[in-house]
């Protein structure tokens, strides 16, 4: 219902867990769980990123009793994931800031529920690798005791209907600061790649592999594009890694040079195609022209890949003269069969891609006027 | 911001530098005094006359597409000047559809006598302060089709927050019209308010495709632009001359009929 809302001590909490939490929390739903105050939320489900997947917890506050804590009611494949059983002789050091912060609450401290909710993921890769350690998988085992002392892996005992079936593991990779690379760099997180490696329990098989990264990194570099390197028979993580970090390294110096070739292919159009309307100036990955056949004026919107100039250029032309019944500017196809060559110098490569417009504009022409008839 | 080479004759090199360029927030302003139904020399689909504001309609339609094919992140509003300037839809978008409905209402008034930019230019530096706080530029596009009102404007000392540009469509110079002390004022206008390089164009040939040809000459990212005098699109793309024949040139207005 449009009039339900967040108390507001409920809604200063979720306000500062979901600015502040290191990864991006999302709230899925929300909902009243009183019988005396219907409108008022006080019960939601908290997706949190973990192990390149998300884990929902639901967050159970009462608005008749605002004082209280609230409850957290984990998944139900981890009915033994058991953080608040906190007494003397377990836990120890680790049990404690989790006691603090239940015993010291304040419904009053906006940050409460942040910190809550941190400590539990905190003790939740506890759990998966304990659960993890237990495995009876040979390999396994010997993953987890040489892979848990590296900084920032996590940890995912899938369950299957009867027993665990695969475990799961998010490494993160590459000890580089991208962001510093790239000139003017305007991402506003630091860009991350992880290698997931899901191993299935009990059977010989290769571990699965897949990288994954952070959506912006996409303009720069796409992990699509990686070939990962052959994970041969019998080989660990430990052995694994190093080979694929040292290629992904290069890889990513080799995204960041190409860069500048795809920045020095714009200006090399420019005394060719004019000034380009607008250029995108740090990836450079776009950019306009306004050119003319004759009286015909249109312009060239020029998409150029990371993997250029092994992969070439993508055209669209768009014409200022015709117009459909929408009254939409008549535009071409995506054009990328041209003639090209990657061993082409930049003024070369510019040069074809002129020839190339000079023809294709009386096509283009003919086709316009076909459109609009 | 690029240092002129060789003997500063000719327009400077062209240098894509990776400094951030921001998204815009672009503000057209229609002069919807009777004169924007001065026919142009096009008919349309059925025959009926086209008039400059129904030119400009579709201008300003081939405008925000071409804009946003460019980067998706453009946003526009509409505003109307007669006396002075008004509303037309306030908030920015980038909703083609919207912009579709902002400009069917579009409407011509009677004469209004005078022109004053004086509630535009505030009206602009208002919501470019605005714009300039969640990282955007702002620009105003002014489309301006009277050719013996002089439009005039109270100067004020602010600060330059916007770019301003024109298109200015007029009939031919005659005894009883004075569009080149119009396009004085225009130009002074622009001169004074804009923060970026503003492009004034002109026609009096009432030609729609000079028209549409000018307002994509405003495409042109005003943090990435050259000085007017050097612009050098659209380009032809004749055969090329070799080298020792090429002459660099401003975009030539005056396009032979077809």
């Amino acid at each position: 219902m449009a009039s339900d809302y967040f108390p507001p001590f409920i809604a200063a909490q979720l306000n500062y867990l979901i600015t502040h939490f290191p990864q991006a929390v999302k709230v899925e739903q929300a909902w009243s769980g009183s019988r005396n105050y219907p409108g008022v939320l006080d019960r939601f489900t908290l997706c949190i990123p973990y192990c390149l997947d998300y884990i929902k917890w639901d967050i159970i506050y009462n608005a008749e009793f605002p004082l209280s804590a609230p409850d957290v009611v984990f998944g139900p494949e981890d009915e033994q994931f058991h953080p608040f059983r906190l007494t003397g002789s377990e836990g120890g050091d680790e049990a404690k800031p989790l006691k603090m912060i239940l015993s010291d609450w304040s419904y009053k401290d906006p940050t409460r529920l942040c910190a809550l909710i941190q400590e539990l993921r905190n003790e939740y890769i506890l759990y998966q690798q304990k659960r993890a350690g237990a495995v009876n998988d040979y390999r396994l085992k010997f993953e987890i005791n040489t892979m848990l002392s590296r900084e920032g892996i996590e940890i995912q005992v899938s369950s299957g209907l009867e027993k665990p079936e695969e475990v799961k593991f998010a490494v993160p990779l590459l000890d580089m600061n991208i962001n510093k690379m790239v000139h003017g760099c305007p991402w506003r997180h630091l860009q991350k790649i992880q290698l997931q490696v899901v191993y299935p329990i009990g059977k010989k098989y290769t571990p699965r592999l897949k990288l994954i990264s952070t959506t912006e990194l996409k303009a720069l570099f796409s992990v699509e594009d990686v070939k990962l390197p052959t994970w041969v028979d019998g080989m660990c993580m430990a052995e694994y890694l190093p080979h694929l970090e040292e290629s992904l390294q290069g890889q990513i110096m080799e995204a960041v040079s190409s860069i500048d070739v795809r920045r020095h292919f714009i200006e090399a159009l420019a005394p060719l195609l004019g000034r380009p309307l607008e250029a995108e100036p740090i990836f450079c990955r776009k950019a306009t022209f306004l050119v003319a056949s004759g009286a015909f004026t249109f312009q060239a919107h020029l998409s150029i890949p990371t993997q250029f100039p092994k992969q070439q250029a993508a055209l669209m032309l768009m014409s200022n003269q015709h117009f459909n019944s929408h009254h939409a500017p008549i535009r071409s196809a995506l054009l990328t069969d041209y003639p090209w060559s990657p061993r082409w110098d930049i003024s070369q490569m510019a040069e074809r891609m002129f020839d190339f417009l000079l023809d294709e504009a009386v096509n283009f022409k003919r086709y316009c006027n076909e459109m609009q008839l | 911001m690029e240092a002129v080479e060789g003997e500063g004759s000719g327009p400077p090199r062209y240098t894509l530098n990776p400094t951030r360029i921001c998204g815009e927030d672009i503000l057209f302003c229609v002069d919807v005094d009777a004169e924007s139904l001065m026919e142009m020399k096009a008919t349309g689909a059925n025959g009926r006359p086209v008039t400059r504001l129904d030119s400009i309609k579709q201008a300003i339609l081939l405008f925000i597409h071409s804009k946003l094919s460019i980067n998706p992140d453009h946003r526009f509003a509409f505003a109307t000047l007669s006396k002075s300037a008004s509303w037309l839809r306030k908030e920015f978008s980038s909703d083609v559809d919207s912009a579709m409905s902002a400009l069917r209402s579009l409407s011509a008034t009677s004469p209004s006598g005078h022109a004053d930019l004086t509630h535009l230019l505030r009206l602009a530096a208002h919501e470019a302060k605005k714009s300039l706080a969640q990282g955007r530029i702002f620009r105003v596009i002014l489309f301006y089709c009277r050719s013996s009102t002089k439009p005039h404007y109270q100067r004020s000392g602010a600060q330059k927050l916007f770019t301003l540009d024109v298109i200015y469509l007029h009939d031919k110079p005659g005894p009883d019209n004075c569009p080149q002390e119009v396009y004085d004022m225009l130009v002074d206008a622009l001169e004074t308010v804009s923060e970026h390089e503003g492009y004034i164009l002109e026609s009096g040939q009432g030609l729609t495709r000079v028209l549409f040809r000018q307002v994509c000459v405003l495409l042109a990212h005003p943090q990435q632009r050259s000085p007017q005098d050097f612009i050098d699109f659209p380009k032809s793309l004749a055969k090329k001359l070799p080298l020792s024949e090429q002459t660099p040139g401003a975009a030539d207005d005056s396009v032979p009929s077809q």
